[in-house]
């Protein structure tokens, strides 16, 4: 578990991508820095009910959710955060979560 | 407009929940040609190119499959569209007939991933998907339309009854189409009893994934089976990454070309008599129909209480992948073509649109992240 999710900001106009592009598609730059983002806003829930091909599958959240920096990615979500929470955002290798905020 | 090329056959396989040992995708894509060409009243000596989609012919490409189907061709293609897949397609066949490439060509799509290879596939569709949303437990193309129906339902005040009505009237016109996996009605009730799979969507929001295959044949309008006239495309336009998964997912990329597409076709939205939309999620097919112009004043949910649950404007007549079901994406874009083939040649039996002449049909495909990314668009005339 590292705290933050990993984005990649171009160098020349500041924009943060996740996932990581190959040129920035706001100025076609081809050079990034890595950064890490650790606060978001939560803004659609979905829970998982039925997984294709899973016998026991425990029903888990998913959220769609704004970064502090702007990006809109697809978070698993921990703990009970709702639409609107902010929540702390947390790695499991290149996987993004969330749980509420402590 | 083009002048040259036509759609002169349509033919589809069986469509099963289940194959049978010694079914797969080949035997459906065989299926299938052998039907369209019938259907064109040709032989299978005379094609002169192919384009292929599927999801499950690898190791196989293409030129193998023209091998196997005994084809000797001077054009081929192999598309990686998924849902928007035969729209493209279509585009490319259209040009290179009307190019004098190659005519005709047949078009054709295909899978038989049955539910551990779908199950695979949905994980590893790209690798965004693999990397960071699969080890989320994201729950597939269900997980992430959920969300973009949670986002649709918020902004434009939609209710869980109003998708109902696409998957209830879809069904209805289902009862008319003999291929179509799921015939027997579906009352709202059932609708909104179904089980939740990934909140909101429940069972019946969801494309059902089945086996079987489409073709259609493109040719010189001339080459088209006496007294049958072939289906003219007035226009054909495409998008691709048209935002790079950066907004909402609410409009796709039809928004692009919409205008340019009515403009191209020299028809208006109110010209048009039948709709084909690629339905994975009811989310997409209201997105599309409004990303064209067809509902009037954008207002989701009176479409969806009037026209739609009326059966005023017939969309998916065939019952859409949700009824028919979704032989994998590139099939299930082909097979609404080619019910708007078979509708504006009068040949749609009991589901028949009363005096159809100009259709629109639409694709749309490839879950990049957020959501879809490729998208296309045709209108079709019957021939006058
Ligand atoms: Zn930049």
């Amino acid at each position: 578990m590292t705290p933050g999710v990993g984005i990649w900001r171009c160098t020349k106009c500041r924009t943060g991508f996740f996932p990581q592009p190959l040129l920035c598609a706001r100025c076609h730059n081809d050079r990034f820095e890595t950064d890490r983002v650790h606060d978001a806003v939560v803004e659609e829930i979905s829970v998982i009910r039925h997984m294709l091909g899973q016998e026991n599958w425990q029903p888990r959240r998913i959220a769609s959710v704004r970064t502090s920096d702007g990006q809109l990615i697809t978070v698993g979500l921990t703990g009970e955060a709702g639409p609107g929470a902010t929540i702390e955002l947390y790695q499991e290798e290149n996987a993004p979560f969330g749980r509420d905020k402590t | 407009m083009f002048n040259n090329a036509a759609i002169i056959g349509v033919g589809q396989s069986a469509y099963t929940r289940r194959p049978e040992p010694g079914q797969s995708t080949h035997t459906f894509i065989r299926d299938a040609v052998v039907a369209a060409l019938k259907d064109a009243e040709l032989d299978a000596a005379e094609v002169q190119g192919m384009a292929v989609t599927s999801f499950s012919l690898a190791p196989d490409t293409a030129v193998d499959l023209a091998w196997k189907l005994g084809l000797s061709l001077r054009w081929l293609l192999q598309d990686t569209n998924g849902g928007s897949s035969a729209m493209n397609m279509l585009g490319h066949a259209l040009r290179g007939v009307e190019m004098g490439a190659a005519s005709p060509i047949l078009i054709v799509a295909g899978d038989a991933t049955g539910l551990a290879g779908y199950a695979k596939l949905a994980s590893n569709y790209n690798i965004a998907t693999r990397e960071h949303l699969a080890p989320l437990g994201h729950g597939g193309p269900n997980g992430v339309y959920a969300l973009v129906a949670s986002r649709q339902m918020k902004k434009y005040g939609l209710e869980k009854s109003d998708y109902g009505h696409i998957a209830v009237s879809q069904r209805a016109w289902a009862a008319g189409n003999p291929y179509a996996v799921y015939r027997a009605p579906m009352t709202m009730d059932e609708y909104l009893a179904a089980p939740l799979v990934a909140d909101p969507l429940s069972r019946y929001d969801c494309v059902p994934v089945i086996a079987g295959a489409q073709a259609i044949v493109v040719a010189h309008p001339d080459r088209a089976p006496k007294k049958r006239p072939g289906v003219r495309v007035r226009a054909i336009r495409h998008s691709f990454n048209y935002d790079n998964q950066s907004g909402d997912g609410l409009q796709t990329g039809i928004s692009t070309f919409a205008n340019e597409l009515w403009q191209s076709a020299g028809v208006r939205p109110d010209d048009i008599d039948l709709a084909s939309i690629y339905d994975d999620y009811p989310t997409m097919v209201l997105a599309q129909l409004n990303d064209l112009g067809l509902v009037p004043g954008n207002d989701l949910a009176r479409f969806c209480r009037s026209e739609i649950a009326e059966r005023t404007f017939p969309v998916n007549t065939f019952g859409g992948m949700m009824s028919a079901g979704q032989p994998g994406g590139p099939a299930g874009g082909l097979n609404g073509i080619a019910e708007a083939v078979l509708q504006l040649q009068h040949r749609a039996g009991e589901r028949q649109v009363k005096d159809a002449r100009l259709a629109v049909a639409t694709g749309y495909g490839m879950t990049m992240y957020r959501y879809g990314g490729t998208a296309g668009a045709a209108i079709l005339e019957r021939a006058p």
